[in-house]
């Protein structure tokens, strides 16, 4: 990750597009005061499968590869995140590693909220814990799809054609 | 209260022995007792489905005895079960918040007692409880963990032995018999059951059991299975 920088989510037009960066004002402003931003290269590695969680990462633009790894190193992609998307949410809240890596596929700018501040924030604010639930809930739904279609898939051949 | 199912039903959460021990169940004073005045306990006999994939989410289904088997559906009829949910879980969860068709079939495999919410009624608790809808991150965060374990094991798995050596280290330990010698561990599904589980077919899962057995790598009695070479069985999990 290269120099950090401050930008507010106030000033973010794509707000109400947003599942999560939709929040009331005061909401907003507090979580504004959590994160810190930063720019970041195409092909940063976010987080690793297996590491230890240390917070989420908000993805302010841009798109990040979400993938598993076998212990033989093949690699397959859950799916490709977009902008307004939080990573690494379930294994924050979980308190676990994180069971997926992230890499960038742009140079875009991601806003970084550590673990303690994030369940001190959604404690303190039920509108951000209401959104992460639908979040959560939302990311389940596509993980669901994905074991359909790998374990649904006819044959290796098929599935295959997701392996990386 | 016993019930035609031969359940010892819990009547009420609040004097529910198990709850400080289950995730969702250990909620605080206040919003235990708004729980207690939504829910509705019932109880159901083996072989019951409360919900079915691909229909609109009706609520919230807390599971307080037996088991649920959870799957999904091909078109053609082939049918994978992603998960054994046990006492304690929260099923429907994710459709119940979304608003999206249930994306899973819940099917009891034992008599079972569960509690049921209405949707409404349970997304207006979680907004008035705030203690709750944090219980119900941490419940969805574990449920997509798990999905993602699911997703690797049958993607990047190469070999139907390699999933049921995985599968079968992976009971042994969460039995706590992963640190013995020779762990054992009651296999409580069929045959067709464990294939479901690991996408493949009935005659395969009996065919590779058949292997491990005279390779005395496992071994029966009745319907306990006993790892008998259990360094023989991960190295199968490790495909080689």
């Amino acid at each position: 990750m290269e120099s950090a920088i401050q930008q507010s989510c106030m000033e973010s037009i794509e707000r109400p597009d947003r599942l999560f960066c939709d929040l009331p004002t005061e909401t907003l402003k507090a979580f504004d005061a959590l994160k810190s931003t930063t720019e970041c290269q195409r092909g940063t590695v976010l987080f690793r499968e297996g590491s230890h969680c240390k917070g989420v990462l908000l993805l302010c633009e841009g798109r990040a590869r979400l993938s598993v790894c076998s212990e033989t190193s093949s690699r397959l992609t859950l799916r490709i995140a977009g902008p307004g998307e939080i990573l690494g949410l379930s294994a924050c809240l979980a308190g676990s590693a994180h069971e997926m890596t992230a890499e960038l596929l742009d140079s875009t700018r991601v806003a970084l909220v550590r673990r303690k501040d994030l369940m001190e924030f959604l404690h303190d604010h039920r509108e951000a814990c209401m959104k992460v639930v639908s979040l959560l809930s939302q990311d389940l739904h596509r993980a669901y799809d994905r074991v359909r279609s790998v374990g649904m898939g006819r044959g290796r051949r098929s599935r295959s054609t997701r392996v990386h | 209260m016993l019930s035609p199912y031969g359940l010892d039903i819990i009547e009420s959460c609040l004097t529910c022995k198990s709850r400080t021990e289950r995730l969702f169940c250990d909620l605080p004073g206040p919003a235990l007792q708004a729980f207690e005045g939504i829910k509705y306990a019932t109880a159901y006999p083996k072989g019951a489905v409360l919900f079915v994939e691909g229909q609109a989410p009706r609520g919230i289904f807390v599971l307080c005895k037996g088991r649920v088997k959870l799957s999904i559906c091909a078109t053609d009829g082939k049918t994978l079960i992603v998960k054994i949910a046990e006492p304690g879980e929260v099923l429907g969860l994710s459709a119940s918040v979304s608003g999206k068709p249930y994306e899973l079939t819940a099917e009891t495999i034992d008599p079972c007692q569960v509690n049921f919410v209405k949707r409404d009624d349970f997304l207006r608790f979680l907004k008035e409880q705030p203690d709750a809808c944090f219980k119900v991150a941490e419940q969805l965060s574990e449920k997509y963990n798990t999905a993602c374990h699911e997703v690797r094991s049958l993607g990047l798995s190469h070999s139907a032995g390699e999933k049921l050596a995985k599968l079968l280290l992976e009971w042994s330990s969460k039995n706590g018999e992963a640190a013995k010698q020779e762990p054992r561990l009651k296999l409580a599904l069929t045959h067709e059951e464990i294939a479901q589980m690991i996408g493949t077919s009935r005659e395969t899962v009996t065919r590779l059991f058949a292997d491990l057995k005279k390779r005395q790598i496992v071994q029966a009695k009745g319907s306990t299975l006993i790892i008998r070479n259990k360094a023989a069985l991960k190295l199968i999990a490790s495909n080689n």
